[in-house]
């Protein structure tokens, strides 16, 4: 059952919530003050689905424990409610990590509106993340070459040539993104997993290995492009994207 | 928090370059006067601009922090008027949008409406401080005055205190300090005196914390004037906020504070209205922690 988490000080505001979202049938928790919403939320994550959080509460204010929640890692979609709707307020509750802002007062029917089309979203990224692993054993040709992703190997004209999981995981990603310029922290973080404080030249030796592989003059690459300064852009039909 | 974070940097960065500049004119002006010292008249002249310099400076970075710190006040007031009156317009409109869309049971509409009631009472209440506060601005005194019972204007504050706290008997309780058979009777206006009452014991509920003890009493002050006294045993107020408190939208710093709703309007009508009656209004206490007395003080009637 989806669970909301509703952070509001006035009870009576915080009450009025809790009866229309119980009557669209979600599960509903509330929370006076910013400092016991963070306690909630961090020692009990993956709990809530939704938070609807105030901006003026007493203590901990709404941006403030935004700010801190997204700092721990944690990506619960949040909602803010708040008197206080000028552009400025707006801006700084979305740049700290806000997924919608709605000012008080409100109507009804759009708030519930809004966190029907959040929770939807957030349905969607789930579903795209199970298609992403599905994607993984599918196989992709450019160019009379064939890459099964499944088996890890390279076809062309008939002849197959081994490639590593790290190659495939890496032409996999550039691949996804055909046209479009991928940083190589990005593709560290994506591919590597780590932090994109490292070093970055680990992609570029990588590359040259796809390169050798794909290329049939790596020292000229056609599909494989180096952005200089950024990263690197697939191109599956070289002719088109010069 | 981030407001009174930029205020400091502000007024910290205000404050500094005037002492840098205030230094560097000391500097010169000593310079001077050892360059110039056998000369008389021109060491004369040096010191007096110097002088004019220095307190020109000082003049102006005084003045310069006090309206920081006016602006901030003010965005602070504007914030809070905005949340009092929009939280309780909000919460009408929820209450009222579900009594419209959905089936309510008999039980829970009439919560509703109760609901509904207290936030109207409290947007009226806001909205009538806001007003008064205009009108009170002016230091005029009041226009067509007319011969109140002070402790009649008491009681009926006191009882209706009580029932918008929901407070129960001996929370709030009056002592009457009057000598037998006398009344303390001023000229003025009534809503006015009301309303300064009333802002005084909302004050004193509202920064009881937990347990509210308050006591008003109205005393005799020699023959020409009257006290209403308003005690509390709550938060109290350090000696630096005594005077300020009384600061149009100024509002104590802290934890407490931040709880209490407020316009920061409240203790200004009282101190507009004491002066508009011919009196004054001031506060008292031990400290921190130890509860306050706040006193309006009003001429009586003349015989």
């Amino acid at each position: 059952m989806t669970r909301l988490l509703v952070v509001e000080d006035e009870e009576h505001i915080a009450n009025g919530l809790k009866f229309n979202l119980e009557a669209e049938g979600y599960c509903v928790d509330t929370e006076e003050n910013g400092e016991a919403a963070l306690r909630r939320l961090t020692s009990e994550p993956d709990t809530i689905d939704l938070v609807l959080l105030d901006v003026m509460l007493p203590g901990l204010d709404g941006f403030e424990v935004v700010r801190r929640l997204r700092s721990t890692g944690s990506f619960v979609p949040v909602l803010m409610l708040t008197a206080r709707g000028e552009t400025g307020d707006v801006l700084r509750g979305f740049e700290l990590g806000a997924d919608d802002y709605l000012p008080k007062p409100f109507d009804l029917s759009i708030l519930l509106a809004r966190i029907q089309g959040i929770l939807r979203r957030k349905m969607w990224l789930a579903n795209s993340a199970a298609e992403e692993f599905a994607e993984l054993l599918d196989q992709y040709s450019f160019c009379g070459r064939r890459i099964d992703f499944s088996k890890q190997v390279m076809e062309r004209a008939g002849v197959e040539q081994p490639l590593t999981l790290t190659e495939t995981t890496l032409l996999r990603h550039l691949i996804r993104r055909e046209g479009q310029v991928v940083r190589r922290e990005v593709l560290l973080e994506e591919v590597w997993g780590v932090r994109q404080d490292t070093d970055t030249r680990t992609v570029d030796n990588f590359i040259s290995r796809l390169r050798r592989a794909i290329e049939d003059e790596p020292s000229h690459p056609r599909h494989l492009l180096t952005v200089r300064g950024v990263g690197y852009r697939f191109v599956s039909k070289p002719g088109d994207a010069s | 928090m981030v407001l009174s974070e930029m205020r400091r940097r502000k007024v910290l960065f205000v404050g500094l370059l005037g002492a840098l500049l205030i230094a560097v004119a000391l500097a010169l002006n000593i310079g001077w006067i050892v360059v110039n010292w056998r000369t008389g008249l021109w060491l004369l002249i040096g010191i007096i601009s110097f002088a004019v310099l220095i307190a020109g400076l000082v003049l102006n970075t005084a003045f310069l922090i006090r309206e920081i710190r006016t602006t901030e006040q003010h965005n602070a007031f504007i914030h809070a008027v905005t949340h009092e009156l929009k939280t309780p317009l909000a919460s009408i409109r929820l209450y009222l949008q579900t009594l419209h869309q959905r089936d309510v049971d008999p039980t829970r509409r009439k919560e509703f409406l109760e609901t509904m009631l207290a936030d109207s009472a409290r947007l009226q209440s806001t909205i009538d401080q806001v007003l008064l506060a205009g009108k009170t601005g002016t230091a005029t005194r009041v226009t067509n005055p007319i011969d109140i019972d002070l402790a009649e204007v008491v009681g009926e504050c006191v009882t209706v205190a009580g029932r918008r706290h929901h407070l129960i008997d001996g929370e709030v309780e009056v002592i009457d300090r009057l000598p037998e058979g006398e009344d303390a009777v001023v000229m003025g206006d009534r809503e006015e005196l009301q309303a300064a009452v009333t802002n005084l014991i909302d004050n004193a509920i509202k920064y009881s914390g937990e347990r509210v003890r308050v006591a008003v009493e109205v005393v005799k002050l020699g023959a020409r004037s009257v006290a209403i006294n308003v005690r509390d045993q709550g938060m109290g107020i350090t000696r630096d906020e005594l005077k300020r408190i009384f600061r149009r939208f100024y509002r104590i710093p802290g934890a407490l504070s931040a709880r209490v709703r407020g316009t920061g309007l409240g203790l200004s009508i009282v101190r507009a209205v004491a002066r508009r009656h011919g009196g004054r209004a001031y506060a008292e206490s031990e400290g921190a922690g130890k509860g306050s007395r706040f006193t309006l003080e009003l001429p009586l009637k003349p015989l």
